[in-house]
């Protein structure tokens, strides 16, 4: 919205002020227009004819205070009119619809004018207010300027200003995104040479501080620049109404999705493309209203323009219900053209064949027409997207209609970047669409062969697999250990996921992201290219691109989740030794938690967290959840909060940072009384306190208390350690279960008995009709006829429970 | 006097000049890190102060087979359309100025040079094509073979 020239001229007070002005009304102004075409569609829309009578008369409180008799004028002119619709005084109809467009088209001149000049512009405007007036008898009524009231009796109360906010020059913003990106660069250079020189731990930790405050401002600085895309669709309803009049054409607008932000640069490097791509679609794709009735459609055309965010890419889709491309129509009009030649034509394919429209001196129209034909092709389009790295789509349907999905990315900024390794060499995937990370050897992992393409089972669930390499078209480098090999569980985007084979992951890293050149990023792969530290480049794969080359449908829809699948899988991670992530907490006490109790780490806004009644909570997105926080965690910047999931519900636990994942150990010093702390393990030499998702969850659990009557009875024998009591008791009371020691006498029969070692030495109560479950302590079963339980394996303990006991409430 | 100023180079097994308006520096390269997939032209990616160049094989834009690059080979750095990039060449012989004026290309060339190259020029006893380093950027529309 705001036009640079606007901007350059900075001085006086009395410029500052104008310089809002022009910025604010230009704004103002682009709004306007589509907010007047939406009124129009329906004059009985209270709503948006306060919106746009507000608007006018910002514009003229503003121009009073500046002395800008004809912008004044104007703006009272609007307002009037506007108000007597308001008052029921007149009725909302075209000719008052354009003509109020009229005088928003001629504000706008004179605020460009204004920006160049540093004067209003003499002028006579009477065409325009006079095109407003009811009865065109004002033609020599001369305007009293000096006389207009700034401000009316019933004038709003409240004024728009419900936020603070200042105005940046653009130009600033824009050297402190480039100062933000040299100082990763050179810290991530940095951090290079530290690793090399084996600096102490304490030159280490004050430059992980740095480290961190530098990540803090990277983030309030991309914000910064992020701007919803609301703003980028705010003047097509008027270009849209303007070129379909003309054009004698109906035609719906709509558009969606416009909540979703997008970096400043991105939005001005596709303003115009879009545009385009809009204007194109009125005149070229929709056609006249008779051969829309002969073609049996509607007679007023849809185009809907949405947004939606898919990873780390926005996708802008203009679709149209008009007739669509012709394969054979293009190729006939380029080869008319001499874009190619017979031959050459033959040798296309149908979608070689739609591309054409993109080759530089093609034009669909049959004739060059005012609107669409000036000189301005797809070629500009697709070359002013591609240079921000982005894509442009064709989705054709002949006869039916166009879809043109602009495909770029959110931010050219900087993003977290996931290093993983494939055929020799080093690619970065970004961090916000990877779910999961696992060894491909691991337990959890079940990989099958199915008639040529791979399937990967991890926990139950299943993901079409991708091998890196494959897709790349290389072979797998030798010297690659096959152990390292692991799976990146991704998700693109909603509703869709896939496994994808790499082999080896690296570390993760705050990336520089550039756009690749044209060609590299024709290839679908890749997404950007990045320097790392080590100074060498790394490509940027598209994860959603990856997928369209693969041609593999990763929709999460109607995957089975296979019962038995899901009970093998539990089986088999059984077998698997745990991870565990490893955190610093607030009080910089290092802890761990197992890695599979976190559904992921979320980054708030200190602000997110509130307290109520008595507890502290989390608001991220929509959702309001506990926070383990005895009081809220003051300062400014951003929270870490690591969300453990349980299945059912969300408990939030602040930290400080994450420091590594890792196996939980398998000797755990075990705490003496249930609480947060589990027990300790020692990692890498130095002690780690085990949080207890268990108790954790159990505090916070929203409990809905299932009544005792119905609660199972657990007995759990040869309990010699306190183990049972300390870790596996409240695991059971969680899940539903009372329980009971071996030397509580209850009298009553337990409905189960849960037997502590392997052992059957002890098996007092062979002859008793109670089932029983036995647990052991090593890892891997015995043999195939083991059908003890590995006591830390808390899913086949509750599976077992289940089968023996039946359903717990 | 700027545009009478060329570079002297053997790229793709050729001399050529290029005008040196259109060059921003010549510098050596070290281990390019691969591009999968990408068109055969494209010899790779490479670091040069903090910005990320493409290494353009200007053999197989004529026709010719790839070359692998050697490590501290010279490269031609150009920027077209706000990218980077960088021709290998074969030898960096000099930078002059020619007073000759450029003339019309005579002759027939192979389908390759000759979309490459703009004109002639005389220099030192010789003709060498004068090339314009953009041209090595896009490939020729390849027939589905």
């Amino acid at each position: 919205m705001v036009e640079p020239q606007f901007l350059g001229r900075t001085g006086t007070a009395m410029d500052d002020l104008l310089n809002d002005f022009l910025a604010e009304t230009a704004e103002i102004l682009a709004e306007a227009g589509g907010a007047i075409v939406a009124w129009e569609a329906d004059p009985a829309d209270r709503a948006q004819l306060d919106a746009i009578f507000r608007s006018v008369h910002t514009i003229k409180g503003s121009s009073g205070f500046l002395a800008l008799p004809r912008v004044t004028a104007l703006a009272h002119a609007a307002e009037d009119a506007l108000d007597q619709v308001r008052r029921g005084n007149r009725v909302a109809n075209a000719a008052l619809v354009t003509g109020v467009l009229g005088i928003i088209d001629r504000l706008s001149d004179l605020c460009t004018a204004l920006g160049q000049k540093g004067a209003e512009p003499t002028g006579d405007d009477r065409d325009v207010i006079g095109a407003l007036s009811e009865h065109k008898t004002s033609d020599d009524a001369p305007f009293e300027v000096a006389g207009v009231p700034l401000r009316r009796e019933d004038d709003f109360g409240a004024e728009m200003q419900s936020w603070r906010s200042i105005r940046v020059p653009l130009p600033l913003l824009d050297s402190v995104m480039t100062g933000v990106t040299d100082i990763v660069l050179a810290r991530n250079e940095f951090a290079r040479m530290l690793r090399e020189s084996g600096a102490d731990l304490s030159v280490i930790a004050s430059f992980d501080r740095l480290s961190d405050s530098i990540a803090g401002m990277r983030q309030s600085v991309s914000q910064m620049r992020m701007q919803r895309i609301d703003k980028l669709f705010a003047p097509l309803p008027r270009i849209v109404r303007d070129l379909a009049q003309e054009m004698g054409k109906k035609i719906a607008f709509q558009t969606s999705g416009g909540e979703v932000e997008l970096d400043r640069e991105m939005m001005e490097n596709i303003r115009d493309p879009l545009i385009h791509i809009v204007r194109n679609a009125i005149d070229h794709g929709v056609e006249p209203l008779e051969d829309r009735v002969a073609a049996g459609k509607d007679i007023t055309a849809t185009i809907s323009v949405s947004a939606r965010q898919s990873g780390n890419q926005i996708e802008i889709e203009v679709r149209d219900d008009g007739r669509g491309l012709s394969p054979d129509t293009i190729t006939a009009k380029a080869i008319a053209s001499r874009i190619l030649t017979t031959t050459e034509a033959r040798a296309l394919g149908p979608k070689e064949k739609l591309d054409l429209i993109f080759r530089p001196g093609f034009s669909t129209a049959a004739k060059v027409t005012s609107i669409s034909g000036r000189g301005v092709g797809m070629d500009i389009v697709k070359a002013n997207v591609e240079r921000i790295g982005g894509v442009v789509e064709l989705r054709n349907d002949e006869g039916r209609g166009l879809t043109i999905l602009l495909r770029v990315p959110m931010t050219l900024t900087i993003i977290s970047g996931l290093m993983v390794r494939a055929a020799g060499q080093y690619f970065a995937i970004p961090r916000g669409a990877v779910r999961e990370i696992l060894l491909e050897s691991g337990d959890t992992v079940r990989i099958d062969q199915l008639g040529g393409g791979e399937l990967a089972t991890v926990r139950g669930e299943q993901f079409p697999l991708l091998r890196l390499e494959n897709i790349l078209g290389r072979e797998r480098d030798d010297s690659d250990d096959s152990d390292d090999r692991a799976l990146v569980i991704v998700r693109p985007g909603q509703g869709q996921s896939y496994a994808l084979s790499v082999a080896a992951i690296h570390d993760h890293e705050e990336l520089v992201i550039k756009p690749a050149a044209p060609m590299i990023m024709a290839t679908g792969l890749y997404a950007g290219t990045t320097l790392p530290d080590n100074g060498r480049p790394v490509l940027l794969l598209d994860v959603q691109g990856l997928l369209a080359i693969a041609a593999i449908d990763a929709s999460e829809a109607g995957r089975s989740h296979d019962r038995m699948a899901e009970a093998e899988a539990e089986a088999a991670a059984a077998r698997n030794a745990v991870q565990l992530l490893l955190f610093r907490d607030m009080n910089h006490r290092v802890r761990g938690v197992r890695l599979s109790v976190i559904e992921r780490v979320e980054e708030v806004p200190a602000s997110a967290l509130f307290e109520s009644a008595g507890r502290v909570q989390a608001q991220i997105g929509d959702d309001i959840f506990p926070v383990h926080a005895a009081v809220l965690p003051g300062g400014e910047g951003t929270l870490k909060l690591l969300r453990l999931y349980d299945g059912q519900s969300v408990l939030c636990y602040p930290i400080a940072e994450v420091i590594d994942i890792v196996r939980l150990p398998d000797v755990v010093q075990p705490s003496a009384a249930p609480g947060l702390i589990a027990g300790v393990v020692l990692v890498g030499g130095g002690p780690v306190e085990l949080i207890d998702p268990f108790w954790l969850m159990e505090q916070y659990a929203a409990g809905t208390p299932v009544s005792a009557l119905r609660q199972p009875l657990c007995r759990l024998a040869d309990d010699h350690d306190g183990w049972g009591d300390n870790f596996l008791a409240p695991i059971l009371r969680s899940a539903g279960y009372r329980v009971i020691s071996s030397d509580d006498t209850l009298g009553e029969t337990p409905d189960v008995l849960l037997y502590l070692t392997e052992t059957s030495a002890a098996d007092s109560d062979a002859d008793s009709e109670v089932p029983v479950i036995r647990l052991r302590t090593s890892v891997a079963a015995t043999g195939p006829d083991d059908d003890t339980v590995y006591r830390y394996d808390r899913q086949a303990l509750l599976d077992a429970l289940q089968r023996r006991v039946g359903d717990v409430a | 006097m700027m545009e009478k100023l060329y570079l002297i180079a053997r790229i793709a097994d050729t001399r050529v000049a290029l005008r040196s308006r259109a060059i921003n520096s010549v510098v050596t390269v070290g281990t390019p890190v691969e591009v999968p997939a990408a068109p055969p032209h494209v010899a790779g990616l490479f670091a040069l102060r903090s910005r990320v160049f493409t290494l353009i094989d200007p053999h197989v834009v004529v026709g010719l087979p790839a070359v692998p690059v050697v490590p501290g080979q010279r490269v031609i750095v150009v920027d077209v359309a706000e990218h980077g990039y960088a021709l290998l060449a074969d030898e960096i012989e000099d930078v002059c100025f020619i007073e000759a004026p450029e003339t019309r290309v005579a002759g027939k060339l192979l389908p390759g040079w000759a979309r490459v190259a703009d004109a002639m020029i005389e220099h030192d006893g010789a003709s060498l094509l004068v090339v314009d380093p953009s041209h090595f950027i896009t490939l020729p529309t390849l027939k589905a073979a």
